[in-house]
């Protein structure tokens, strides 16, 4: 074994020169490659955790809204049975009332009614009893007998009233 | 065996000896892990990764792994080219010397680039015979790891950044504050420590790969009983390369953490 001096140098320029070499053309160029890809990824991972916490916010936001829409029926629903209740009681006391008032009319309209058929009786009464009267007096009663006559006419109109 | 390796020195500068075969294999193998590299980028994409980039970002994972094993990533991150490249490298070359050699037998002086690299006395001298001529055999391909130029070269490498990188992230003042702790008695402990490292760092992965590859020769000298074992060997050897570049890039590491910490 010997040390050849020349080759001892011309293996050091040898080897700086493959590592200027692989540094500038290959692995400079790899390594910065590799370090985008561990950016990229850690990105990706944040970017992944972001979204994973937005998700559980808009999850519970919409757990919230279901709720709030839950109860928001079930006080329409719990509205819209009393509101009924109501107007049905109101439809029956209407109702109601307005049966009242027919019949309030009803008896109203009769008596009016009772009272024009007196009245009218009465004229008719009146009228007949002349007729009557010119009758009897064409038959020339006595007068005793004419008052007797009306008398019982009368007691008879009377009567009927 | 006897096979010699191509030394070229230029007559300008004597001490300047290059080993042909290893500077070789070190420049087919940068070439090879570039390529490797550069055709995985190719259509990079921060989407789903396929094929060739997912493997480089394994590959990336990986030596990611050993620089958060040894300090603290946020610091280490600006090491991981460094990682990268010493993985790579080391683990392509260790094994590009298994599965085969490269082999050229010279009966008469041979010259390049206008040094002699076989010299008729290499010739003369030589015990292997070829068709009744001496003649020098040059092995060509191997691992460059296997070569202990190489191998030192890199830990010397590695060591002289540690310091380099002590000095930037600590400062000057407590660089030298570390060599006199926990008391000045260690400051020659220090030294040797500094001096251990390199050595060691290197040996390591020379040895280990040098060692594989004469093994490989041995067996290759049984001819075909030599199938299976090769076989095994190779496999192992494999392993044994793997290990050995994982092994040099988290001591690379550790002695980087050891200077940039307080």
């Amino acid at each position: 074994m010997s040390i050849y001096l020349g080759s001892f140098i011309i293996q050091i320029l040898a080897f700086g020169i493959l590592y200027w070499l692989l540094k500038k053309y290959a692995f400079g160029p790899l390594l910065s490659v590799m370090q985008k890809r561990q950016e990229s990824i850690e990105n990706q991972i944040q970017t992944a955790e972001k979204n994973r916490v937005d998700a559980e916010q808009y999850l519970k936001e919409q757990k919230e809204a279901i709720q709030a829409a839950r109860q928001e029926a079930q006080q329409i629903v719990e509205n819209a049975k009393t509101s009924s209740k109501k107007e049905a009681e109101e439809i029956v006391r209407s109702a109601r009332d307005e049966a009242e008032r027919l019949k309030e009319q009803a008896v109203q309209q009769i008596k009016h009614e009772t009272d024009q058929a007196i009245a009218k009786l009465r004229e008719q009464v009146g009228s007949l009893s002349v007729i009557l009267a010119s009758k009897i007096i064409e038959k020339e009663l006595d007068e005793k007998a004419q008052s007797q006559l009306i008398e019982d006419f009368m007691k008879e109109v009377g009567d009927r009233l | 065996m006897g096979h010699l390796p191509p030394v070229w020195t230029p007559e300008w500068l004597p001490w300047f000896q290059i080993n042909l075969s290893t500077t070789l294999m070190t420049i087919v193998t940068s070439i090879i892990v570039l390529i490797i590299a550069i055709a995985a980028t190719r259509s990079l994409t921060s989407g789903v990764p396929k094929g060739m980039q997912n493997f480089l970002e394994w590959v990336v994972d990986f030596v990611h792994g050993i620089i958060g094993s040894t300090m603290d990533l946020k610091k280490g991150a600006v090491f991981i080219h460094l990682g990268l490249t010493l993985i790579l490298f080391i683990f392509i070359g260790n094994l590009l010397g298994l599965p085969m050699n490269f082999i050229t037998i010279h009966e008469e002086p041979f010259t390049f680039l206008g040094q002699e690299i076989v010299t008729e006395q290499m010739i003369h001298e030589s015990e292997v015979e070829h068709n009744g001529h001496q003649v020098v055999e040059l092995a060509w391909w191997k691992s460059p790891t296997a070569d202990a130029s190489v191998t030192l070269a890199m830990s010397l490498t590695i060591v002289l950044l540690t310091h380099i990188f002590s000095v930037k992230y600590l400062g000057i003042k407590t660089y030298i504050k570390h060599y006199f702790e926990p008391s000045p008695l260690f400051f020659p402990l220090h030294l040797i420590e500094e001096f251990a490292k390199t050595l060691t760092l290197g040996f390591r992965l020379f040895g280990n790969i040098f060692a594989g590859e004469i093994l490989i020769a041995v067996i290759l000298l049984m001819g075909f009983a030599g199938i299976v074992p090769l076989m095994v060997w190779q496999g192992f050897s494999i392993f044994v390369g793997a290990i050995q570049a994982y092994v040099f890039t988290i001591l690379s590491m550790v002695y980087i953490s050891q200077k940039i910490q307080h």
